[in-house]
Formats: C-alpha cells, sequence, structure tokens
C-alpha cells in the first residue's frame, strides 16, 4: 500500500513528517557523519521489528560509516571501479532484492572521491532513486552538508521524496526537513532541535536566524566549494599564477595536485598514467581542462593523441618536431556529459539492460539511436557546445568517440564506437544540429550491436565505460568544393605485413592515402592504400599492371555544398592537373609499366595512378614518421599504431597531424618463444618465416583446410559464394570446439571479395587458435591481412594467430603430400555438405597421425613458425 | 633438375618437338644435333650494390639458340624460379617463331633468378644495368638483341640500352628492343600481338569460308592480349564477343558482351565475374561453347585430351604460348577444328621488335599506320606458308608452322656452311 504510513522509527520524526511512504527515498544532509548513525539506526531496527528486509549498502573500501545490525543484510559495492560499474552493480542488488526492501545507502559524499565530480554524483542519485520508488521500496541515503556543488544537491533535492539537514549548532543536533514529498504540516519545515528522543520545532526568530547563519553560509545557489576533486584541485591550482606553477611543479604539494589532476583528466591506467606523468605538464593539462566541455575524463582516443604529441615534442631525436607537427585545437567532451546524457534523456537503464543482454538486434538498434537522437544536453552545456562552434566557424569538424576503453592499453573498441565529421556548413543552428546529431550518434553507438558483443566476448559486461568525445578540427584545405587533406593514413611502428624477408619488421609500415584517412583505416572494396615498409620504403609486393590495381582510385572528401561525407573517383574530384604537387603522388602507367613524373608538369589525369612514388623518394616523410614511430615505440615501450595527415608545401616541407595513438596489438603474444629446429621433417606441416605474431599453441585435434589451388581454379562462384557458412558451421559445432583448431585457406580470410580469399566473417573463425592464410602466386592469393581493419583487430583481440604461409617460397616448408591425403571428414560433422568437400576439408589430425596432435610455435621476434606433430597431451 | 618428370621440362618438350620436325623434314643427324641444342650459353653471377649498402650476387642466363638466320632476339626474364632448362626453351621458340616470321633473325632468351618484388626501384636498375654489364660482350645489334617478357618492362629496357651504350661509348639503341616511345621504341607494339593474331584469323576465315561480320567468339583470357583481341575483333571485323573470362571465372552474353564496359569492370574489380549485363558461368563452360571461334589468351595447357573432344568452335585462336597439349592438337585435327598455332598466331610481337630494330638502325621512325600495315603483310604471308604446307604434307597447323620455321633455319645452316 503506497500511502501506508510507515515509522522511520524516531516517533518524533515522524509526528513532523508525517511518517515514511513506500516508494520514500530519504537524504540525509548531515555536516557530521556520525549523526547518520543517529537516525539511521532507529529506521533499521524498527524495520527489522517490523519484518522488514533490511538491505545496508556498504561502498568499499571507504571506512564504515554505518555499523552491522544483526538481522539486516550488508551488501559491498566498490566505487573504484567507476560510475558506470557501481550504478550497474547497485541496480543489479536492487533488482535481486525485490520490493518494498528498506535500505540504508553509505555515505554518497565518499563517492566523488572516486569519481571526482558532483555530476556523477548527482546522476547516480537520479538513476537509482527512481528505481527504488519503482519498488516501493524505502531508503535512506547519507550527503555532507556544503561540500558539493548547488547543481549537484539540485539535482537531488529535485528527485528525492524527502530532504532532511541533520546540524549541529552549539552542540546541539537541528533536524531540518527541506523537502518531504506528498506531505504537509505548518511545523514540516522549521528546524527542529532533537535532544532525547524528543524533537522541539525552533518558532523564535532569533534562534531561527542564530541556527540557520550558523548551518548555511551560502544559502543561495551560487558556486560552493565542493569537496569534489574536480572542482577542488583546479581552485587549489587556480591560486597560483601561471608561471609560478612552472617553478613550483616539482614541488611536492604541485606534483601532488598535477596526479590528481591527471588522474581525472586521463584516467588510472597504469600506463597511461606513467606516459602522462613523463610527457604531460601541469600547463598541458590545465590547457586540456580549458578545453574540456562538462567534467570528467577525455577518454583513450583523445589521451592518445595528446601524449604522442607530447612525447614527439618533448623527447630529443634528430627531427624537431616543433616545425613539423602541424598544431592542434581539439575540444574534448568529459565522460560525465554521456552519463548526464544518459541520465536526463532516461536512457541510463535502457542502456544498463542492453550491456547485460549483450545484444541487439539491428532493428531495436535503429528504434534505440532514435532515442537517443531526441535526448538534450543541459543548458550549461548547451552554452558550451556554441561556444566550441563558435570558435570552429565553418571549419569542418569531426566529432570521434574516445571512451575510456576505447585505444587504452588492452582493448581497442576499434571500430565499435563511431566518429562523425561534421562538413560545419550552413547556419549556425544548422551546424548545431548537425553538431548534436553527431555527439549523440557517437553516444548511441555505446550500445550498438558491435560494441555490446565486443564487450560480452571480452567479458567487459558492465565494467566502467566513460564515453568521452573527442572534437578536432579536421586537417586539410579546400579544393573546388571538397574539403580533404592532401594525406593521410596510419602508421604501425611493427609491421607484420612483409612479403619479404629483406624488410624489418622493427621500422614499422605505413599505409598512406590521398584524402580524408577513412581509406587507410578501413580496408575499401577494391582500392588499396599504398603500403609503405619503413625499412625499404620503395618496395612494393605488386610488379607491372598489377600496381595499378593495387592502388587507391577513390578519394574521401567532405563535400561542402553537400554538407557531406563522400567517397568520389579521384578524377572527378580533381578534375584537372592542377592541384598542388600531384606530381609528387600520381604515376603514369604507359605500356604496362609505372613511369613517375620527370617534371611538376602532369600534361592530363590519363592513365595516372596513384602511386606517392616522387612523395617517397623527394620528401623526407618516411624519415619523418620513421623517427615518430621509433620515439612512440620508446616512449610507450611497446608497438603503437598512429592515425596522422600529412601536407607538403611548394618546398617539399613536410607536416604531419597526429589525429590518434594507441598500443598498437599484434596477433598472439609477443613474447620470444623457441622455435624448435631439430624437428624430424616428415612431422613438419608447415614452416613459414613471416610472423611477427607469436605464441604456442597445442594439441590442435582438427584442421579446417581449404585447398587453394582447387579452390582457385576449380570452385564455383557459388560455392565460394557460401563456403564462409560452411566454415561457419564447422566453427561453432562444439565436437571441434573441444580442442584447439586451426584454419588454413587461400588469400585473405575475412574478405567479402570471393576472389580474394574465403569469405568468412569473423564470427566464423572466433574459435580458432590459428590462423592460416595462404598465398600462392600461382592461384593469384597474396594475404594481406590489412592493418586497422575491424577482422584484423578482432583476431589480434582474441589473440589468433595468424600466420601467412608462402608454399612458394623456398625458405617455407609445406607439407602439401600430408593435406593432400589426410581423409576428409567433413561429411562426419555437415552431411550436406558433400559438394564442398573437393575444396574444404576437414582433417582429424590424431587420426591421420595415429594419436599425435598438431602444435605451433611461433616466435614473434624472429618471424620463424612451425606447426609439426607432436604426441598430444592430455 | 634431378629428378624431375621431363614432361614439367620445358625444354625436354622443346626437343621432342623438334625431334617431330626433323622426322617430318627428314633431316639428317648432324642438323638434327645442332637443333636440338644451343649453340651458346651464358651463365653469368654478377654482384649489385643493395640500398642497405650491401652487394648482392646475382645469377642470370642468356641463351642464344641458333643465329644462322641473323642476329638472336629474345626477351629477358627477371624471375625467382628461373632456371637454365626454362631460358633454353624460350629461345629454342623464339628462333622458330622468328624464322617462321621469316623475319632476319635467331632466337634467344634471358633471365635472372631475383624476385623484383623485393627489389626497390634503385635496385632493380642497378641489377638491370648489372646483368647487361655482365652479358654485354655477347649482345648488340648485330648479334642478340634482348626486349622485355616476364617482369620486365620498357623502363628497363631503357636502363639496358643506355648502360649498353656507355659501355660501347656511342647511343646504341638497336640493342634492346621494347623501350620507351622517346627513346627509340616502335608504335604499334602495345596491341601488336592481339592484332598480329586478328590478321591471322582474318586469313584463316577467308580459306575456311566463316564471315567474321557473322561470326561468334569467346576469349579466353582477359590479360593485355585477350583484352586487345576483344575491342580489335569488334572494329576490324564486326565480330560479336559473346564469352570472355579470366582466372578467376567467365561471363557470357549472348546477344554480345559490351567490350568497353567488361574493360572498366576488369580494371576495377581485377575480372570480368558479375560484369553488368552478362551471366557468369564457368571457365570450362566457355571453351565449349558453342562460337565460331575460341580465343585462347590465357595460359598453357588449357585445352587438354580430357576437354578437346567437347570444344565446338571452329577456329582456335592461340594468343597465349602453349594452350593446347600435342594430345588435344591431335582431337581437334581429327575434329576438323581450324588451330591458329600460338608461335604464328602470336608473332605479332616479335614482328613489332623487329621493326623497332630496323627503325633504330635507320634512324627513321615510322608512323603506327606503317607499323599495323607492314605486320599485317608479315603476318599474313606468314599464315598462308603454315596453310600451304599443312596441305601439302596433311599434318596440322602447328607441325607445318614448325616445318616451315626449321626448314629455313636448317636452310640458313646449310647456306652458311655448318651442316
Amino acid at each position: 500500500m503506497k500511502d501506508e504510513r510507515l515509522s522511520c522509527g524516531i516517533p518524533a520524526l515522524d509526528e513532523v513528517i508525517d511518517g515514511l511512504r513506500l516508494g520514500d527515498n530519504v537524504v540525509w544532509q548531515m555536516d557530521k557523519l556520525d549523526n547518520y548513525l543517529r537516525v539511521a539506526e532507529p529506521f533499521i531496527r524498527h524495520a527489522l521489528r517490523s519484518g522488514r528486509t533490511v538491505v545496508g549498502l556498504q561502498f568499499a573500501p571507504h571506512p564504515i560509516v554505518l555499523g552491522f545490525l544483526p538481522g539486516m543484510v550488508v551488501e559491498e559495492v566498490d566505487p573504484r571501479f567507476g560510475f558506470d560499474s557501481f550504478s550497474a552493480q547497485v541496480n543489479r542488488i536492487i533488482e535481486q532484492k525485490g520490493r518494498e526492501v528498506f535500505y540504508v545507502f553509505d555515505n554518497l559524499s565518499s563517492l566523488v572521491a572516486d569519481w571526482a565530480t558532483d555530476e556523477l554524483l548527482a546522476n547516480f542519485f537520479r538513476v537509482t532513486c527512481p528505481y527504488l520508488h519503482e519498488l516501493d521500496t524505502v531508503a535512506y541515503f547519507a550527503l555532507r552538508r556544503g561540500q558539493h556543488s548547488h547543481t549537484a544537491v539540485a539535482r537531488i533535492r529535485d528527485t528525492t521524496q524527502v530532504l532532511i539537514d541533520l546540524y549541529h549548532v552549539k552542540d546541539e543536533l537541528y533536524i531540518h526537513p527541506l523537502k518531504v514529498l506528498g506531505r504537509y504540516s505548518s511545523q514540516m519545515y522549521l528546524p527542529h532541535r532533537y535532544a532525547n528522543g524528543i524533537l522541539e520545532p525552533v518558532f523564535k526568530s532569533g534562534d531561527a536566524s542564530t541556527i540557520s547563519l550558523t548551518a548555511s553560509r551560502t544559502p543561495l545557489r551560487v558556486k560552493t566549494d565542493s569537496i569534489a576533486p574536480w572542482d577542488s584541485v583546479y581552485r587549489k591550482l587556480a591560486q597560483f599564477h601561471e608561471d609560478d606553477l612552472e617553478i613550483l611543479e616539482k614541488t611536492s604539494e604541485i606534483q601532488a595536485l598535477k596526479q590528481e589532476l591527471s588522474h581525472m583528466i586521463i584516467g588510472n591506467h597504469p600506463e597511461f598514467k606513467r606516459l602522462s606523468e613523463e610527457y604531460l605538464t601541469l600547463g598541458d593539462l590545465l590547457t586540456i581542462r580549458n578545453r574540456l566541455i562538462g567534467s570528467g575524463r577525455i577518454g583513450g582516443k583523445a589521451a592518445g593523441m595528446l601524449l604522442a604529441r607530447s612525447i614527439l615534442l618533448k623527447t630529443p631525436g634528430s627531427v624537431e618536431f616543433s616545425r613539423i607537427l602541424e598544431e592542434h585545437d581539439s575540444f574534448y567532451i568529459g565522460s560525465d556529459v554521456f552519463f548526464t546524457f544518459l541520465v536526463n534523456n532516461d536512457l541510463f537503464r535502457l542502456r544498463l539492460r542492453l550491456t547485460r543482454s549483450s545484444q541487439i538486434q539491428r532493428e531495436e538498434f535503429e528504434r534505440v539511436e532514435e532515442r537517443f537522437l531526441a535526448g538534450t544536453f543541459p543548458h550549461e552545456i548547451m552554452e558550451q557546445f556554441r561556444d566550441l562552434l563558435d570558435y570552429f566557424g565553418q571549419a569542418p569538424i569531426i566529432v570521434r568517440s574516445s571512451s575510456l576503453l576505447e585505444d587504452g592499453f588492452g582493448n581497442s573498441f576499434a571500430g565499435k564506437y563511431r566518429s562523425e565529421f561534421c562538413a560545419n556548413q550552413g547556419s549556425h543552428e544548422e551546424r548545431m544540429e548537425a553538431f548534436l546529431r553527431a555527439v549523440k550518434l557517437v553516444y548511441a553507438s555505446a550500445v550498438n550491436p558491435d560494441a555490446l558483443s565486443y564487450r560480452k566476448q571480452r567479458g567487459l559486461g558492465e565494467s566502467d565505460e566513460q564515453m568521452a568525445i573527442l572534437v578536432q578540427r579536421v586537417s586539410g584545405t579546400r579544393y573546388k568544393s571538397f574539403f580533404f587533406p592532401s594525406l593521410s593514413g596510419v602508421a604501425f611502428s611493427h609491421n607484420i605485413y612483409r612479403w619479404t624477408d629483406r624488410i624489418d619488421p622493427g621500422q614499422g609500415i605505413i599505409r598512406l592515402v590521398f584524402g580524408l584517412g577513412t581509406r587507410a583505416v578501413n580496408r575499401v572494396g577494391n582500392d588499396y592504400p599504398r603500403l609503405i615498409p619503413v625499412s625499404h620504403p620503395h618496395l612494393r609486393p605488386e610488379v607491372g599492371a598489377d600496381i595499378a590495381f593495387y592502388s587507391q582510385r577513390e578519394i574521401d572528401v567532405l563535400s561542402l555544398p553537400q554538407n557531406a561525407f563522400q567517397s568520389l573517383s579521384i578524377a572527378d574530384v580533381l578534375e584537372d592537373t592542377h592541384y598542388p604537387n600531384l606530381f609528387l603522388f600520381l604515376s603514369t602507367l604507359d605500356n604496362g609499366y609505372v613511369n613517375d613524373p620527370v617534371t611538376a608538369h602532369l600534361p592530363s589525369l590519363k592513365n595516372c595512378v596513384v602511386t606517392f612514388n616522387n612523395f617517397i623518394r623527394q620528401t623526407p616523410f618516411v624519415k619523418i614518421m620513421k623517427e615518430i614511430l621509433e620515439r612512440l615505440e620508446s616512449a610507450y615501450g611497446h608497438p603503437v599504431d598512429m592515425e596522422f595527415t600529412a601536407s607538403v608545401d611548394a618546398a617539399l616541407n613536410v607536416r604531419i597531424n597526429i589525429v590518434q595513438c594507441r598500443p598498437m596489438r599484434v596477433p598472439g603474444a609477443m613474447e620470444s618463444v623457441q622455435v624448435p629446429d631439430d624437428l624430424p621433417r616428415s612431422s613438419v606441416l608447415f614452416r613459414t618465416n613471416r610472423n611477427i605474431p607469436g605464441g604456442v599453441v597445442e594439441n590442435i585435434r582438427h584442421i579446417v583446410y581449404v585447398d587453394p589451388l582447387s579452390y582457385a581454379r576449380k570452385a564455383p562462384p557459388e560455392i565460394r559464394q557460401v563456403m564462409g557458412r560452411i566454415i561457419g558451421e564447422l566453427n561453432r559445432n562444439p565436437e571441434i570446439g573441444r580442442y584447439p583448431l586451426m584454419m588454413m585457406g587461400p588469400g585473405r580470410w575475412g574478405s567479402s571479395n570471393i576472389h580474394l580469399g574465403v569469405n568468412t566473417t569473423y564470427s566464423d573463425i572466433n574459435n580458432a587458435s590459428v590462423l592460416v592464410e595462404i598465398a600462392r602466386e600461382e592461384a593469384g592469393h597474396v594475404p594481406d591481412v590489412s592493418y586497422g581493419t575491424h577482422f584484423f583487430l578482432d583476431l589480434v583481440e582474441s589473440q589468433t594467430i595468424y600466420l601467412p604461409l608462402y608454399p612458394d617460397d623456398p625458405h617455407t616448408d609445406f607439407n602439401g603430400d600430408f593435406f593432400a591425403r589426410a581423409p576428409n571428414i567433413l561429411s562426419e560433422f555437415l552431411e550436406e555438405a558433400v559438394e564442398f568437400e573437393e575444396f574444404l576439408k576437414v582433417i582429424d589430425v590424431p587420426a591421420v597421425t595415429g594419436g599425435s596432435c598438431a602444435k605451433v610455435v611461433a616466435d614473434p621476434h624472429t618471424g620463424k613458425a612451425v606447426c609439426f606433430l607432436w604426441a598430444a597431451q592430455s | 633438375m634431378a629428378g624431375e618428370k621431363s614432361q614439367d621440362n620445358p625444354f625436354v618438350v622443346a626437343q621432342a618437338q623438334i625431334t617431330d620436325c626433323a622426322d617430318i623434314l627428314k633431316l639428317n643427324q648432324s642438323m638434327r644435333e645442332m637443333l636440338l641444342h644451343p649453340m651458346r650459353e651464358f651463365h653469368v653471377n654478377f654482384p649489385v650494390r643493395m640500398d642497405d649498402g650491401s652487394a648482392r650476387i646475382f645469377t642470370g642466363f642468356r641463351v642464344q639458340y641458333n643465329d644462322a638466320r641473323g642476329p638472336a632476339k629474345g626477351g629477358i626474364r627477371f624471375h625467382p624460379d628461373e632456371t637454365i632448362d626454362t631460358v633454353r626453351a624460350l629461345a629454342a621458340w623464339m628462333t622458330w617463331k622468328c624464322s617462321l616470321l621469316d623475319l632476319p633473325l635467331g632466337g634467344a632468351k634471358g633471365g635472372v633468378i631475383c624476385n623484383p618484388k623485393e627489389l626497390s626501384p634503385g635496385e632493380l636498375e642497378r641489377l638491370s644495368r648489372s646483368y647487361i654489364r655482365a652479358i654485354s660482350p655477347f649482345i648488340g645489334p648485330e648479334k642478340d638483341v634482348p626486349a622485355p617478357d616476364v617482369y620486365t618492362n620498357p623502363q628497363i629496357m631503357a636502363w639496358m640500352a643506355d648502360e649498353y651504350s656507355s659501355i660501347v661509348a656511342k647511343n646504341q639503341f638497336g640493342v634492346i628492343t621494347g623501350k620507351p616511345l622517346p627513346l627509340g621504341g616502335s608504335p604499334g607494339r602495345e596491341d601488336a600481338t592481339a592484332r598480329g593474331g586478328m590478321y591471322t584469323l582474318r586469313e584463316a576465315a577467308a580459306k575456311l569460308g566463316l564471315d567474321l561480320g557473322k561470326a561468334t567468339m569467346a576469349i579466353q583470357g582477359y590479360g593485355n592480349a585477350g583484352s586487345f583481341a576483344a575491342s580489335l575483333a569488334e572494329s576490324m571485323f564486326g565480330s560479336k564477343i559473346v564469352a570472355v573470362c579470366d582466372s578467376k571465372g567467365a561471363v557470357t552474353c549472348r546477344e554480345g558482351v559490351c567490350v568497353p564496359r567488361v574493360a572498366a569492370h576488369k580494371r576495377t574489380t581485377q575480372s570480368v565475374l558479375h560484369c553488368e549485363g552478362t551471366t557468369d558461368i564457368t571457365n570450362d563452360e566457355l571453351l565449349e561453347m558453342d562460337v565460331d571461334i575460341l580465343v585462347l589468351a590465357a595460359l598453357e595447357g588449357t585445352l587438354t585430351k580430357k576437354n578437346a573432344d567437347r570444344v565446338k568452335a571452329k577456329v582456335i585462336v592461340e594468343l597465349a604460348n602453349g594452350p593446347t597439349t600435342p594430345e588435344a592438337d591431335e582431337i581437334l585435327y581429327k575434329k576438323g577444328i581450324h588451330v591458329i598455332p600460338d608461335f604464328l598466331c602470336n608473332a605479332g610481337g616479335v614482328t613489332v621488335s623487329y621493326f623497332e630494330m630496323v627503325q633504330n638502325a635507320y634512324m627513321y621512325y615510322w608512323d603506327e599506320e606503317m607499323v599495323h600495315e607492314r605486320l599485317e603483310k608479315k603476318m599474313t604471308k606468314a599464315y598462308h606458308e603454315v596453310f600451304e604446307i599443312s596441305k601439302q604434307y596433311g599434318i596440322n597447323m602447328r607441325r607445318a608452322a614448325y616445318v616451315v620455321a626449321v626448314q629455313r633455319v636448317v636452310e640458313a645452316m646449310r647456306l652458311r656452311g655448318w651442316v
């Protein structure tokens, strides 16, 4: 019964506030936490006596405010894992406990120590209270008076049903109800002196003013001195003059403040923390904070970009990066804004539900996306958005997800979250509308199907995901009616794709494109970026006319009249040869060979091929990139990958803009592994020497083998089209899944083009421990696992060992006989797949070898790998 | 190579063909001996300075198979799997091809064991120059004139011509053919192979009473030769191209495929498959289509004893090298299918190379029209000579072509007093 009058355990207070009701959230705002016990304990005792379930929510590991009373249930929740995970845990507890349960929450104010901002504290309250209210519970909360911003307290006040001040004046305790929803009495909102179980209202104006003056130093809603580190740290730093900070930076007080600021802005991952401490000055952090909209962290992508810039500018070397790196003037939308958006627009619990179920149908996601698009932002955030748009004017910008988990150490989330270009044309209102849409789409992408399944697969479940946003100016210039950078790309400090042993994998590789870099990060149809191995920049894996095919034909641009991102043919965008320095980027295909322009004069675009040959040869670009990769890898202590744009001026000076930098992931492990070289030849199934990822996989029982030659020569299109699906069924077969699985096949796995390789999706191969791409030149297959593609990164994340195998290479061993002669047991798993038997084989290794399984040992440092037969271990 | 099966060794195959021909011509032992072995072989090992400063030693070959009829002529291949036997066989075939077209040239071939995918442009240039330095004593416009082949191109020819010119201290562009146009190359080279093949097809159709304006054509292989063949057959004769294919698969359209569209589709997807306005079929289906003309412009060994019997075309145009096995040849001959054999059909390329030599020697360059005109004459004449011998001896066109070619070489050797 909602209207049932319940006791708070203090009859006098019941009298004043007309008792409690089911659904009440009661916030006790107090100056001393000890007093919480004086009101909570009677509440708990009375509830237990009345046969209620009472749950104490304790925020570990903070000192216990709430004592344990026999009969009550205590649940511990740890706020150190972040707002998101904490709120989800509390939500789950409430869900499990069910209806009409009584709760006593720990001190809410302690949460800001971990979360840094009052914003998140208020958000937690605002997602938790309504749910409690729905379940007809009664919940007590403690909050420290005068230690939080008025905005946060106001939100709490607006949300809760009951808000009561509890404070001391001259050693006497006063209880002052500030809000009691749905109840009223003439004395309800007066301060009451509380002693010996009696509440005595303070009527006399003189007393009342003394009490109130003492209790509230800043009664109006002006900015208070919040204890939340977000405000307090900044407030402390603001006391110093900028110049003094530089001098004082080494003092322990400022160091501590800097660390705290870094923790709040960059995060607490040990590696990021180390890099931040080493390479970001206090001034850098304050600059970031000045460009931060809302509060909270800036996320992995933004942090990576900023750290990379600082590393290059602050480490010595042969290249003077202050002359090379373009300035950046990015803004950041703090991660708290995301939660506020979710909470304000009633999306938090929806997101929680979706995260828990870990799946969402495409159609449902479209509906969810609509709900995100309908959401609104608080006034103060909108004001800052306006400032941001005014700052950029009509310059194109990109709104990029920069979540805490993204681009950090351990998880990549690459491609799971969205980035949106804003051509930023039109009136202020139109630009604002487009910008808001972009931000909301990025927010909605937190629950897109790929992100959810990725979280599930990585066991991230309800872990804290703080979605910040990086708003960057798009690099480039206007050309005709388009906007694009001359050059963009992605560079890796470790090169997995070696088509010849001459290439030093340790020096990395660059994927370079003309125009926006979207083309370098993704594999787009039959369009190819230029691959530049840093150790041998002039080498390329194609010869003759093939160069023209394996080149870029389309360009990604922002069309200013269309106010949109477009992929267009290069010839359509350029129209003629007037684009600056085109002779550096293009070559001509004459009589089957590529001819590089000798002069800057290009007569026409006819037969032109994007090669960047002259750019590589005539500018210091590769030398600069080499140094960038070396310095970043050295500072990170780990291989890195970075996105960049580049430009070249008339004097052939190159400038680089680092757009993103993150620890690079390579499939398998990076630790050295001893590859046995004394194996009897008969036991070796294959041996290859061009891998970078390493690791050991033992007890491989089944090999799914797509025969490269029969696939290339005989497999009709209808067979090729469904090959991926059949492999997917094998991949999901529980019997096959009981043991480590190896898959081998021609060309590029994961290609949607059936001529380039087997058209699997990631879910068709995700149970394979080893994936082998067989490159037979005569079959026209070149395994080019393209870095940055989602498929590749999925392999990396799932620690699948990826091995390119070149049977035609004299340094490679390939036991073709084994694969040709081994009986095919495909029909044992898929009776109906008989027509695939000519091309697809399932080999039961122990059945063929009399008990031995296959074992793969791959050493990332020597690049050697071997697969051999070995007695199975139990 | 030890243990290699004889049928996989191209030189063993080439020798068998010579023996077959020698039997028909009833050649004496000394003639046979001369024809069965190359006259000269050069094995060279030469250093190349790599980009990292190190020196790497490469191995190359130059085989002058027979130069009884004039300076030897043949391409240079850069390939990681190059073997001397491959080079020998290819040099032999160049000898017969030049002779068949009645070019005043002998036959040669060269190769370097290397992988161009592992070489930077600078290294490739230094390798090309080093190779020429190594074989320079044996080549020259009057001795042996190389040309582009597998993984070599006009730019490489230009480097080689320049290097040779430096060695002899005078401009000697005629030492190499297949050079870029601004450096003594000949116009008309790009489509020479396909165009030469089309001239022989035109003559064959006239002999067979086939109206090419109404004829249907299927083209197997859509690389340089195949794609030019498609457009030339359309523009020269008005033939209808009803199917084309490449290594990935085939497409067909009974009303005729749109040749420019297929070319554009192939450029962007590297395959003819799924081209708009066509239906995908398999390569085997293409070979067995009921068409008037089947153009083989892909790889060797396309028609074998397994599928030759199912071929329905009236004429087979062999633009590729060795697309028909000897067993298939016999089956086709018995079925009355007219085969224009490879080393006649695809000799347009070497003929224009010869024209390039002539132009270099005269320092007077022709326009494309002149090249086409002279190519037409050469191809037409050669076709009729082969056709006549085929009738005279009652042998298939391939054997007839060998007879014509070998006969001329033998005659030259005899006149020179060698045999």
